[in-house]
């Protein structure tokens, strides 16, 4: 297993990675963020280009696609010291452990060379389009459809809930090639260049300090250069991917940060003396430790080449299942002074906490519902 | 006296199915608007018809009258509806004895009243005015008077003040929740009396707007249930409505079950003349941890549209975060409410 047997080495790497996070350029940019106005969202940020510069965004991509060459547990570092420090990860997530990954394992050769080292950089950003107005989960009932033209198909469709898509260069796009009986056939996954004409990225003004965006696509013309994996199986594509690379990690990282947020506030106040709040912190602090034991024997797995669906699934619902809990546990610490945001001169820490708690119900949603991963688990143990 | 019928009867005119997706957004500010937003011009407005209509009725003449009040705030909970109703209700049972507080101007609608601060910290005076600050009063800039408490030597004091002098300053804080709260700083501000008045009925006061809140929880949870089941029988997924799977059929059943106990606790402990202290604590505190719940479950129950700004969901889940401290932690209930049972004062 390459974890452990390079485990100085990524001991190593995570020190490094560390100090990168908590130095004084670093926090001063996640300050910035904190503290942006409302109209503004994190979208380029100079933090991914550093990171880019080092080879460490991508740091289980190849060398010759921008990354560090290494395995799973390399990447699981960057993205787990990230989210510990709070430097916001959608972008990364979208662009690197998704559409990239995509691209890696299912691209041709020429969408590698064309696509990967931008994103590797931090240079370019992509967005992910497959949700539509009546289908989340279910995907199979999606509607965009890529009409046969020529050597090619024309795209027509409205995508919905997406995110960053008003920063990304290109998209991975799923749209129906084929009908057929079969709701999840004739499915096709494209790589959709965002700035071209019959692209229209409209903002969905979320409570959120990132927004969501409609995408209509109005007869953007691609080819079989566009294509990813084969024509008519992306659905088994996007399933396959999307349970094969699910470790929990960010996920794990972005609760233990609230946590840490909480913990932070309750010794500042004393409250963390008193019993009655240091007992559930504890809880808290166990169930964590539990989840991050969890995403890390996931992440090991990749190592192995052996990815386990049902665990992985364990693994996210088990995690994002605590931040009600955490979210809960900040307001009893903090009262009112927690609700208040990085807009009013009162917030302490940027509003970080605030910020995060109305972000909060996110993580049940993203990346798989809780019910999906329930259902994954469900199945797995021969229940459905 | 009103009955618990009237009440109800008479709210239903103004917090009904019709009005309420309207009511749930009055004066909300935009995300991240600051110190300055103010409520815009047609919002303030439909807020003074609101209160007009409320004395009309005769709704604000409810001061004492423990039932009616848990069933308007029901009503108004399940509306979201927000403004100074309970605090300048609770300030005339406060200071009844006092000469301080004309019930019937608040009757008629006429005068409005915010309570500030808590009887924990020390209330000092000089000479009539007060100076210190005070924060997460709530429509400060918009009532008449502010009523300050505090400690005294011998237990809770109270002070009232017209906001509408030199010496009073409003600052909106910008919270979770995009409302009206203020931090409001008093420099040399003149009382409207020579000295902080005793005011010992302040815990049962207290009991008694933790349980109309409790009740106003439980009209919270029940409109982002409605809300919530709504939806869920509108979308269809794998086949079918969202409404006949059965695990989120379950989880909405077994919320309502729990609203359901938290108004019959509200209305039985409002009718039965038990301490309210203890009543409060403990309907407060349950309908705290449930509004929560059931915020956080409507969002997800939407989906990712429940997360934008068009959805009524995430407005329910953002007051949540407010709604369920600012009359105390569930902490802080437990630790009252344990105290009592023990029997200690």
């Amino acid at each position: 297993m390459e974890a452990s047997r390079h485990a100085d080495d990524l001991l190593k790497f995570r020190t490094e990675v560390r100090e990168f996070f908590a130095s004084m350029p670093v926090q001063a940019a996640v300050e910035r963020i904190a503290s942006a106005p409302a109209t503004e969202e994190p979208g380029h940020l100079d933090i991914y280009r550093w990171l880019g510069e080092r080879g460490w965004l991508a740091a289980d991509w190849p060398i010759r696609y921008g990354g560090l060459g290494r395995g799973a547990a390399w990447s699981a570092v960057v993205t787990e010291e990230m989210t510990l420090a709070g430097v916001p990860d959608d972008a990364h997530v979208l662009s690197i452990d998704i559409v990239g990954a995509f691209l890696l394992r299912a691209g041709t050769g020429a969408q590698r060379d064309r696509y990967l080292a931008g994103l590797a950089g931090g240079e370019r950003i992509a967005a992910v389009l497959f949700t539509e107005e009546h289908c989340g989960s279910d995907l199979a009932r999606l509607t965009t459809r890529a009409e046969p033209d020529g050597d090619g198909w024309r795209l027509h469709g409205t995508k919905v809930y997406s995110q960053k898509s008003r920063y990304a260069d290109f998209a991975l796009c799923a749209a129906r090639t084929t009908e057929t009986a079969v709701a999840m056939h004739g499915i096709t996954l494209f790589i959709l260049p965002m700035r071209v004409p019959g692209v229209h990225v409209d903002a969905m003004p979320t409570s959120t300090n990132d927004q969501f965006n409609r995408v209509v696509i109005d007869g953007v013309r691609l080819t079989g250069e566009d294509v990813v994996g084969p024509v008519d199986g992306g659905w088994q594509l996007i399933n396959d991917m999307l349970r094969l690379e699910r470790t929990g990690i960010d996920f794990h990282g972005k609760a233990r940060r609230m946590l840490n947020l909480v913990r932070a506030r309750a010794e500042a106040t004393g409250l963390l003396d008193d019993d009655l709040f240091a007992v559930r912190l504890a809880d808290l602090d166990g169930r964590l430790r539990a989840g991050r034991a969890m995403a890390w024997e996931m992440v090991d797995a990749l190592e192995r080449g052996a990815p386990d669906p049902v665990a992985s699934a364990m693994a996210k619902w088990y995690v994002t299942e605590q931040v009600r809990e955490i979210v809960g546990l900040g307001l009893e610490v903090g009262g009112l002074d927690a609700t208040l945001t990085s807009w009013d001169v009162e917030a302490t820490g940027s509003g970080s906490y605030e910020s995060a708690l109305r972000a909060s119900p996110g993580v049940r949603l993203a990346s798989g519902t809780s019910e999906v991963m329930l259902y994954i688990v469900a199945t797995g143990l021969g229940l459905l | 006296m009103t009955t618990v019928e009237e009440a109800r009867e008479r709210g239903r005119e103004l917090f009904c199915a019709e009005l309420n997706p309207v009511l749930r957004r009055l004066g909300e500010r935009p995300r991240g608007a600051g110190a300055d937003a103010s409520c815009p011009p047609h919002e303030a407005q439909i807020r003074r018809d609101i209160w007009t209509a409320l004395a009309e009725v005769g709704l604000l003449g409810l001061a004492g009258e423990l039932s009616p009040l848990v069933e308007v705030a029901e009503l108004m909970g399940a509306a979201l509806f927000t403004s100074p109703y309970a605090d300048s209700l609770a300030a005339v049972r406060l200071l009844r004895h006092t000469g301080l507080v004309d019930a019937a101007r608040v009757a008629t609608g006429e005068r409005r009243l915010a309570l500030a601060g808590d009887a924990t910290e020390p209330l000092v005076t000089d000479g009539g005015t007060l100076d210190g600050a005070v924060r997460f009063v709530r429509f400060a800039p918009d009532v008449d008077d502010l009523v300050v408490l505090g400690a005294g030597a011998t237990g809770p004091v109270a002070a009232v003040l017209p906001v509408a002098q030199p010496g009073v300053v409003c600052r909106r804080h910008d919270d979770t929740s995009r409302g009206d709260f203020y931090a409001v700083t008093f420099d040399r501000a003149r009382l409207a009396h020579p000295a902080p008045v005793p005011v010992p009925q302040y815990p049962t006061v207290l009991g008694e707007l933790r349980l109309q809140h409790a009740a106003y929880l439980a009209g919270a949870c029940r409109g982002a249930l409605d809300l919530t089941i709504a939806r869920l029988a509108d979308r269809t997924a794998f086949g079918q409505p969202l409404a006949k799977l059965q695990a989120p059929a379950y989880r909405i059943a077994a919320l309502s079950c729990r609203t359901a106990a938290l108004l019959s606790l509200a209305r039985a402990a409002a009718a039965d003349g038990s301490d309210v202290r203890l009543a409060g604590a403990q309907a407060l505190a349950l309908g705290s941890v449930l509004f929560r719940e059931v915020g956080a479950e409507a969002v997800h129950l939407h989906g990712a549209y429940g997360l934008t700004e068009r959805s009524d969901a995430q407005v329910f889940f953002r007051r949540a975060a407010v709604d369920t401290v600012r009359l105390g932690t569930v902490t802080q209930l437990h630790r009252l409410a344990a105290r009592l049972i023990r029997g200690i004062p």
